[in-house]
Order: C-alpha cells, then structure tokens, then sequence
C-alpha cells in the first residue's frame, strides 16, 4: 500500500503560558524530541523547520508586514510526516513533545498530489 | 565519538538518549553566562543571562534536525555570543564595550577543548562564583544568584527548592543585581586574586546551598539530591584551583561527601525519614564514603582547624562506625566541643549533650546543658525540646520529660519530622 504525504503545521497560541523554558526544561524537551523522533523515524520524512515570527503578506492591493497581526493563533514550524491514512499521521503526530506545549495546535493535511 | 573530558561542562555522553550528559543545559548555562560576563562585564549580567537562554532554544531547535554538532560547547559559545553582540548593539551606549569584547575571537576557535579554554571556563565559572559572594550582597540573596547564574536553575526552580515563592526569589535575586549594578559599572570583573579575601562567604554559601539540600525535610530524595550534587560540584571546582585549594576547602569537602553518602538511607520507602540507628549501613554511598576519607585526609595539613573540619571529623566518626552501637561518641562530644570553641552556638552544645549521654549516660547530657539559656530561635525549637524530653525521661523525670515532648511535637515542621520524633520519643519514653 503506497503511504501519503501529510504536512504537518505547528500552531500555537501566544497568549497561553509562553514562559521561557529553563535549562533543564530545555534539556527534557531536546531528549523527548530525540526519543520521539528515533521512534517514528520511519515516518518523519522531514523534520521541516521552525518559522521565525515575522513575514510578509501578499496581496493584489501590495505588500504587508505579517503574518496577519489578528490571528489569533501563529504557525510557528512544520513538518512532513508518511503515513497510509489520517489515522497513521495522527498516531505519529500524537506522540510528538510538541503537542504538550501550552496553547499548542497541530494542524495535519494531507499533500493532495504526492503519493510516495 | 570518544568520552573527552571537557572540564566543567562534562564530557558529552554518546550513550545517553539525546546525546548530551545530564544537566548539559544547565551547567552550559552557567558556564556561558561566566564566560561572557567576564567580556562585557557585570553591569550586563542580565543581558548575558537572555543571550545564553536564547542560545540553549537555538540549540533545542537545531540539533534536532542536525544532530548534537561535534563540539556543542563551541557551537553554544559562538551563538551566545551573537546573540548578546547583537543586544548590546542595539543599545548604543555600549558600542565601546562591544568594540573591546571583539578584541578576542567571538568562537573561542576551533579547538575549545585545548587546557586553555578549559582553564579559562574554570577560572570564569569561579570569578563568577566569588562575585556571588560579595559581602555586600544579603546572605540569602548569595545563594539565589548562584543558583541562577552558576547552576542555571529557573527562578520557578529556585523557588520549589528553597520552599519559597517566586516573588520572594525574583526580589532576592533583584538586591543582587541592583547590588552589582551599583558598582563596577564600567569596569571589568576584579581579578581572582582580588576576590580570594571573599574565600570564607564563598565557603558558606556552599555549605548553605549543601544544606538547603541536606536538610530539608519535605520534598522527594532525587530534588534534595541535586543541590547537594552542585555544592559538591562548586566546592570541587574551588579546590582544583590555587585561589581556593586550602584545608578549609578540603575540609568542606570531606563534610559534604561523608553527609550525602548517608542521603539516600536517610528516607524510607515512603519517605519518611529514618533515624540514625535504623539507617541501612549497606546503603551507605561507597564512592561519597572513598571521596569523603580522601579529602579529609588532604584537610588535615596546615595550622587551622575550622569549624568544616570539627564537623567532617563529626561525620567521618559516624560514618566510618561499625554500627550505631560501636560510635565513638567522647570522640564526636570532643569535637562537638572544639565545634563550640571555633564557633560557639547552643545548638553545638545541644549535639554535645547527645553525644554525651550516649557515652556516659543522658545525666551526663543534662549536664552540658545545665545553664545553657536557648536564644529566642532555638527555645521553641523542636531539636531544643526533642533533647530535653529524651534525657528527662532517662533520667527518671517523666513530667519534665512529657512538657518537653509535647512542645516538640507541636513544633515539628513536618508531618515526617513529626513522625520521626513521635517514634524517637515514643520508644525511649513508652
């Protein structure tokens, strides 16, 4: 069975708990992060990036600074995960660190084109 | 990747999951903020502190996707660095600083791992150590500074460990700052030689953090475990250099290695807390024991004798006891009587009467404490009250003896403190 293609978008809230980290917080995370991604390695397809805040927003009326300043929720990194259906992205995605961040949102869609 | 000793920061673990030695983050962090504090100076402290936790979240996010690079202590470097040259940039005041921090390369070149970066970051983690120990700084406001600075715990950390609220550890760590920022603006941090009169305060704060450890009665073994871990971890990189490799250093820690080989025996399964006589020998830590016999042996030279080295003397007695039975307690009542010399307290004559009963008998124990009028901070105190009762009832003097029970029970400040005294006295008294 041929596996999709899903993009997995990190949305969070900004508003909601963004203490800093501490160091050894930090640490826990990076060794969660490495303990999650060497499971589903198989999956991650790529690790993608994380998005730095500012941007810029496109339209036929010109160009602005963005990303659009009343959003309420801000994509702050994605990824590309394989998986056969909905359910396998979900299980892979479900698992990441990064869902129990406060106000974290994961967004997954699946590319329409790319079958592997 | 081969083990490399890389001085304080601790070799890098290959077989550890994330690659990185416990603690990675936060002993990073305190090397950092020391290293970059002696380049621009102290008045940028919390400057500093912003670029190294930016750095330790670049490197969260980076090395995911990349790996832990070759040399993560460089890589660090180089970005906390960037971070704070940009910060500082943009604060035009500090153009000047800037320009003579950049006297000397920003990534510490290519081989950070050479004798002389290493014996910088252990010169730098100890500057930063002694500006801790300013004696114009308050006390409490010592200890809290190094904990954030050279251990690199959160305020939100440094408060669950002390017992204490964030707002009282942010306004401790405040009087700090405000303290450093009032004097040697503009100027470097003074030199290790100049600091070396501080040695003692450096001394205290380590025994204070050690016992804030030690001593606490009300949260799990492994958090009271770390703070002892960090004196240890300060007090060794103190006595690996000239300005602190004295006796009293040595002293210090054989006193502390000899009191955390008793640490995991000191709780029972639920923890509760066990008293000395019905503590596991066997569970005794060996290689605290070893550490704790070997630089007690490096203290005894010179002329001083000071209270750390009556106090390891203390420890090793007990530690190095057969079994409860077999303690040398006239030799523990000596030194707890040398202790009283050095630094005269009641609650050193209050462990001399212990140990005297226990050597001659509890009339011997009232003696010493015959006349003995407790301050305002120990009458009341539950040690006071808990001696008190345990020595009367031997000696026959049941309602005395009852009085001082109650009130010891009414003061214990836990529920497993209140336990253990309820046992101690139950069994001796009942």
């Amino acid at each position: 069975m041929s596996k999709h293609k899903y993009l997995v978008l990190f949305r969070n809230q900004p508003s909601v708990g963004q203490t800093a980290p501490s160091p050894e917080q930090m640490q826990q995370m990076f060794a969660a992060y490495k303990t999650w991604m060497e499971k589903f390695k198989d999956d991650i397809l790529d690790m993608g990036d994380k998005l730095k805040s500012d941007g810029r927003v496109v339209s036929a009326s010109g160009v602005a600074d963005g990303p659009f300043v009343e959003a309420k929720e801000v994509v702050g990194g994605y990824m590309i995960v394989a998986a056969d259906t909905y359910d396998g992205a979900v299980a892979v995605v479900r698992a990441c660190p990064a869902v129990d961040a406060p106000g974290a949102l994961l967004e997954i869609r699946e590319l329409a084109g790319r079958k592997m | 990747m081969p083990l490399r000793a890389r001085g304080p920061s601790g070799p890098i673990d290959p077989t550890s999951p994330s690659g990185l030695v416990e603690h990675y983050f936060r002993h990073e962090y305190g090397r950092l903020v020391s290293v970059l504090v002696r380049r621009v100076g102290l008045p940028h402290l919390e400057a500093v502190e912003d670029a190294v936790q930016g750095a330790l979240l670049a490197a969260l996010a980076t090395w995911l996707v990349t790996g832990v690079p070759r040399d993560p202590g460089a890589w660090l470097f180089r970005v906390a660095h960037n971070h704070l040259a940009g910060a500082l940039r943009k604060d035009r005041g500090h153009q000047r600083i800037l320009a003579g921090a950049a006297d000397q390369p920003p990534d510490g070149g290519e081989e950070p791992t050479s004798p002389a970066f290493d014996g910088e970051v252990r010169d730098e983690l100890l500057r930063m150590l002694f500006v801790c120990c300013d004696e114009r700084i308050p006390q409490e406001s010592r200890l809290v500074l190094a904990l954030k600075t050279l251990c690199g715990f959160s305020i939100g950390e440094i408060a669950f460990r002390l017992f204490t609220s964030e707002a009282n550890v942010y306004k401790r760590l405040a009087r700090a700052r405000d303290r450093l920022r009032e004097d040697d603006v503009n100027t470097q941090t003074p030199s290790l030689e100049a600091l070396q009169v501080r040695l003692p305060s450096v001394h205290a704060v380590i025994y204070l953090l050690f016992n804030e450890g030690y001593l606490s009665t009300n949260a799990a073994h492994a958090i009271r475990a770390e703070l002892c871990e960090e004196a240890i971890r300060l007090a060794t990189l103190l006595a690996a250099h000239p300005v602190g490799s004295v006796p009293s250093t040595f002293a210090l820690l054989a006193l502390m290695h000899l009191h955390a080989a008793r640490l995991a025996s000191r709780q029972d399964g639920t923890g509760g807390l066990l008293l000395l006589e019905e503590q596991d020998r066997s569970l005794w830590n060996a290689e605290h024991l070893r550490q704790g016999a070997t630089w007690l042996e490096r203290a005894a030279h010179g002329d001083v004798f000071g209270r750390f080295h009556a106090e390891a003397g203390i420890a090793a007695e007990h530690c190095f006891a057969e079994s409860f039975a077999e303690t040398r307690w006239n030799a523990i009542a000596d030194l707890y009587a040398m202790l009283e010399r050095i630094d005269p307290s009641p609650i050193h004559t209050l462990n001399r009467a212990v140990a005297l009963a226990e050597a001659q008998g509890p009339q011997a124990g009232l003696a010493a404490l015959d006349g003995v009028v407790p301050p305002a901070w120990l009458d009341g105190h539950y040690l006071w009250d808990a001696v008190l009762a345990d020595l009367h009832h031997r000696v026959g003097n049941t309602s005395t003896a009852k009085r001082h029970r109650d009130q010891a029970l009414a003061a214990a400040p836990s529920v497993a403190v209140r336990q253990l005294l309820e046992r101690r006295l139950t069994r001796r008294v009942g």
